[in-house]
């Protein structure tokens, strides 16, 4: 089906295109003093490595400091190009994709020059002002290619209330940006409407759905390009379904019903807690439209499923055990205690029945609790988050993102010390959240939403994984580099898709 | 002088007058209905921020609505632009048709706009689409007839709907006895209008009857504007009658029937607009402008006069007496709410907490407040962002220490008119811990904050201020309201404890 709403956004296309096609070519300054360092450039760059045909990686200097930059980039067969204007240094799409072509598998170099503002100067820290030469640097290009699409939802990091919301699109390897759904086309009523959860069938979009909540709620599901809302509370379930995770194979969605409450710290800079008193695990058919419970053990938790691409294992998070002593107690004082461990079951496809429970990751044992986990497309590494206590990462500074290789896992329970954990140092943030991990269709690319610039305003982070390594982590780039600094939003639930939706936000909003 | 002479001094006088009443109106009654619309907008001098609205159909009368809306910070120069906009209005309207003795019909398509603006969720966007309506129709009237006039007929519908909305319409139907024997081309033009509605309905990420009834003239997104488009129609319906009677209407007349048709329009409406303002909401908004202000002199000064029963009243009057450690020893010389009226519950709508938010500040129970704010600024219905809320979110992330989310705030008030100068002023503190830990409020509001970390939720306890006055005996706010506290609930034997612990540290 078409998406109407392109032509639309078509004169905004064809504005931008224009605008890039002027570009601003500087001169290097003629005489510049060394600053014997790396520039403080962001976002941060500087030896990073990139997928082959990601957007342009624009950055800026910090502008108290600086009152103009230029960037000299040189491929590897000797080409140079220079970039700047005031702070910034805004590639054009179509030059920037000529230089990652003829440097897949090499590097970018990277000079760059930075004119101190005269404050700067007056306060000593560069002698007379005037420009300054940083330390090269260098953009390594992969030769794989990151998944085209990102879709993410973007909402003001809030406590109870909220107002708009988008799911929109990201095309990586432009600066397009698009809507799939928002909150404001299918509410007519004051309480408004919160969408969430939008999921997708092996990266792609014609099996997919997203939630609505309040008004109008339901789920909307797409079935073969199909759009239709279902109810997914039934009689012998706690609520709607939540987390979601498509069957790579079949038209299967399992989910997780949970019933989670928020309550909001005083002093703790965690600011939010967010927790379950009760949660399931379901099955829905989408053909048949029916549920089926998967888990529903009245003592414990069990939340976040996904399946193994090859669709024969679903891995999930469980709750541990209260202590005998905590269990009758206010959840809000034991909450600090609940701690999650990940298991899985196996799935047998032709009579749609699970294995047994097998416990894969003790994280308990070491006094963390483990969420969101994440399976490569190859089938041996798992992805996900850790934190000290809770299922709600996003919002604790100590959560990290946890990387083992499967072929470790040989029906014993893993935990911190047996796992052989990779060494993910270049992509989790010190002392900030790093939440909800994922990996590329083809698992050379992992990310993960983290609050490492400002400890609220989620952003998505990538890296290059090849073979147990992980590089440097980069923030997904934007035009104008400065979005990030100022954009009072959140990138909730990043995922990869290879193709974009198709399906128009009017057309969304007729299942309403 | 002649007749005619006098008419024609008459007519700007008129206008004027009808501008000056509009403007001591607002200026003098409803002040702070202005001020509680400039509260719930953030206009930014930033392309992402105009492109947004100018995107939408009505965007640029919505733009110029929102960018007017920022000047009603100072409520006497909105009550100007006002007056300005529904004079202009009036002798837009005055152009449509030859009046005569209906002269004071031409007032009334402005006064039915002033009886819309009563409602504090009426947006001045909606005036704006008028206005340039009319102006489009004024400016057509000029044009001869013939193909050129019909060609930019054609051209000017969906020009003038991406400008102003549906309101468009009106000029669609201000051109109706024009085309004469050339009936075919209009009705085409009407057609051509249904399909860009319904192209537009179909491509557009809005709900489609938006689109028909206007996407920003109210803030409620489900409201229909009745009296915006009874404005509307009017100007039709009564140029409609001023042509069709054109013979007896334009007979010519004493000046002081003209004056008389507009005395009695003048009176006649201007009791409507009188007996359906809403006084009694100015009055709570005022006390919400007083204490956002925190002029707790001023507050004091108007409680004695009147004293307040409504909850965002009694929570400032409470405020006030608290901040002049009045508090415990004159509470019931007021009226109070019970415990609701010291620190109500916190509700999801964007008005009543920002009151409540501010005593939490002031109390310096500053990640409260945070909250609170945040979530009445995510409760105003038409989506957009408060000025008022940036500043309080960017204060109370300076007071805990989140810098870089300060920084953000300050950022966006970096790009407006009137907050500009108080962010470049505050920018610099970020970071600084000892010019905070200075300053008059930051520093002190940080030293009051909570040492010990615990959940809240909506309702405030005893608890909560115990702790503050307990950690921080100099807390004299927190000392009042944990008095009043208790002597609203009767709790004897916490408010003995209270006065033994203060007489033992002080």
């Amino acid at each position: 089906m078409k998406r109407h709403i392109r032509p639309y956004f078509l004169f905004q296309a064809a504005v931008s295109l224009l605008l890039s096609s002027c570009a601003h070519h500087p001169d290097v300054p003629a005489s510049s003093r060394e600053a014997k360092c790396l520039p403080a450039i962001f976002p941060d760059y500087c030896d990073v490595t990139v997928p082959c045909n990601i957007a342009p990686l624009n950055f800026m200097l910090p502008a108290d400091q600086y009152e103009e930059c230029v960037a000299r980039l040189t491929t590897p067969d000797g080409r140079q190009q220079t970039y700047g204007e005031g702070v910034k240094v805004q590639i054009p799409e179509s030059e920037w994709h000529a230089m990652l072509d003829v440097s897949k598998g090499k590097n970018i170099k990277v000079e760059v020059w930075g004119k101190a503002t005269n404050g700067q100067a007056k306060s000593g820290n560069e002698e007379k002002g005037g420009w300054m030469s940083f330390n090269p640097f260098e953009i390594h290009v992969a030769e794989q290619p990151i998944d085209e699409y990102l879709s993410y939802r973007l909402i003001e990091p809030s406590y109870i209330v909220y107002d708009y919301m988008e799911i929109a699109q990201r095309n990586l390897t432009s600066f397009e940006e698009t809507q799939v759904f928002n909150n404001k086309v299918s509410c007519d009523d004051p309480q408004g409407q919160c969408i969430n959860c939008h999921s997708y069938q092996n990266y792609k979009t014609d099996n997919m759905l997203f939630h609505a909540r309040v008004t109008r709620g339901g789920t909307i599901i797409v079935n073969d390009g199909k759009v239709s809302k279902v109810d997914l509370k039934r009689d012998n379930t706690i609520s709607a379904g939540v987390y979601p995770a498509w069957h790579p194979a079949a038209k299967l969605v399992t989910f997780s019903t949970n019933l989670t409450h928020q309550v909001f710290h005083t002093a703790h800079p965690n600011k939010v807690e967010v927790f379950d008193t009760a949660s399931d695990l379901i099955l829905y058919d989408v053909v048949k439209d029916s549920v089926s419970i998967i888990s529903n053990d009245p003592d414990l938790l069990e939340v976040f499923p996904s399946w193994s691409p090859d669709g024969k294992y679903l891995y999930y998070c469980k709750s541990v055990p209260l202590p005998e002593e905590m269990r009758d107690k206010d959840i809000r004082t034991t909450y600090p205690k609940v701690q999650y461990n990940l298991y899985r079951r196996s799935f047998e496809i032709s009579s749609q029945s699970f294995g047994e429970e097998e416990l894969v990751y003790d994280a308990a044992s070491a006094d963390k609790s483990v969420t969101l986990p994440r399976i490569s497309s190859d089938g041996h590494y798992l992805l996900f988050a850790e934190g000290r206590y809770g299922c709600f990462h996003i919002w604790h500074h100590d959560a990290d993102i946890v990387c083992i290789p499967m072929d470790q896992y040989t029906g014993d329970a893993l935990t911190a010390e047996t796992s052989s954990p990779i060494d993910l140092t270049l992509f989790n943030s010190e002392g900030h959240s790093d939440s909800y991990p994922t990996w590329s269709s083809n698992g050379h690319w992992i990310m993960c939403a983290s609050r490492r610039d400002d400890d609220n305003f989620s952003r998505v982070y990538f890296a290059y994984f090849n073979n147990g390594k992980v590089e440097k982590a980069f923030l997904l780039p934007q035009e104008d580099p400065e979005m990030h600094v100022t954009l009072l939003k959140s990138y909730n639930r990043p995922e990869f898709m290879v193709e974009p939706v198709k399906i128009s936000v009017n057309e969304f909003s007729r299942a309403f | 002088m002649s007749s005619a002479g006098h008419s024609k001094f008459l007519r700007p006088l008129c206008t004027l007058l009808f501008g000056v009443a509009v403007l001591l109106f607002f200026g003098l009654a409803y002040p702070h209905h202005l001020h509680y619309q400039e509260q719930y907008q953030l206009f930014l001098f930033d392309r992402t921020y105009v492109w947004e609205i100018v995107r939408l159909p009505g965007g640029v009368a919505d733009l110029l609505g929102r960018f007017c809306t920022q000047f009603f910070l100072f409520a006497w120069v909105g009550a100007l632009i006002i007056g300005a906009l529904l004079s202009v209005v009036q002798l837009l309207t005055l152009q449509l048709a030859r009046w005569g003795r209906l002269y004071g019909l031409s007032f009334v398509p402005s006064l039915l706009l002033w009886l819309f603006l009563l409602d504090e969720n009426a947006l001045l966007g909606g005036v704006w689409a008028v206005l340039l309506t009319l102006l489009a129709s004024w400016g057509f009237s000029k044009l001869p007839n013939g193909w050129l006039r019909r060609i930019l007929l054609l051209c000017t519908i969906p020009v003038l709907y991406w400008m102003v909305g549906p309101v468009c319409v009106l000029f669609f139907l201000l051109q109706a006895p024009r085309p004469k024997g050339a009936a075919w081309w209009y009705y085409g033009v009407f057609v051509l209008l249904a399909a860009m509605l319904g192209i537009l309905s179909y491509c557009l990420p809005v709900p489609a009857e938006r689109l028909w009834l206007g996407i920003h003239y109210h803030r409620y997104q489900t409201v229909v504007p009745v009296l915006h488009w009874v404005a509307v129609l009017s100007v039709f319906v009564l140029t409609l009658i001023a042509r069709t009677c054109h013979r007896w209407v334009c007979a010519p007349c004493h000046f002081i029937v003209t004056f008389l048709s507009f005395l009695l329009v003048a009176v006649g409406m201007g009791c409507l607009v009188w007996n359906t303002s809403n006084f009694k909401a100015e009055k709570v908004m005022r006390y919400d402008f007083m204490a956002r202000h925190q002029q707790w002199n001023r507050i004091l000064a108007t409680i004695r006069v009147e004293k307040p029963k409504n909850q965002i009243g009694v929570t400032v009057q409470n405020l006030a007496l608290a901040m002049r450690g009045q508090l415990a020893d004159h509470l019931f010389d007021y009226h109070q709410n019970g415990i609701a009226g010291l620190l109500p519950d916190v509700e999801r709508d964007a008005t009543s907490p920002l009151p409540t938010a501010e005593a939490f500040y002031q109390l310096g129970m500053i990640s409260v407040a945070q909250r609170t704010v945040f979530e009445a600024q995510e409760a105003i219905l038409d989506f957009q962002k408060s000025a008022r809320c940036y500043k309080r979110l960017a204060q109370t992330n300076l007071i805990l220490g989140s810098y870089e989310v300060a920084r953000k705030y300050l950022k966006a008030l970096q790009k407006t008119l009137f907050y500009r100068d108080w962010a470049n002023e505050t920018l610099p503190l970020l970071g600084n811990e000892e010019a905070i830990a200075q300053h008059p409020e930051y520093g002190r509001l940080r030293k009051w904050g909570y040492n010990e970390d615990f959940y809240f939720s909506d309702h405030v306890t005893p608890e909560m201020l115990e702790s503050l006055y307990f950690n921080h005996p100099d807390n004299s706010l927190a000392y009042e309201y944990l008095r009043a506290y208790y002597l609203l609930t009767g709790d004897r034997e916490s408010y003995a404890r209270l006065l033994l612990h203060t007489s033992m540290t002080r």
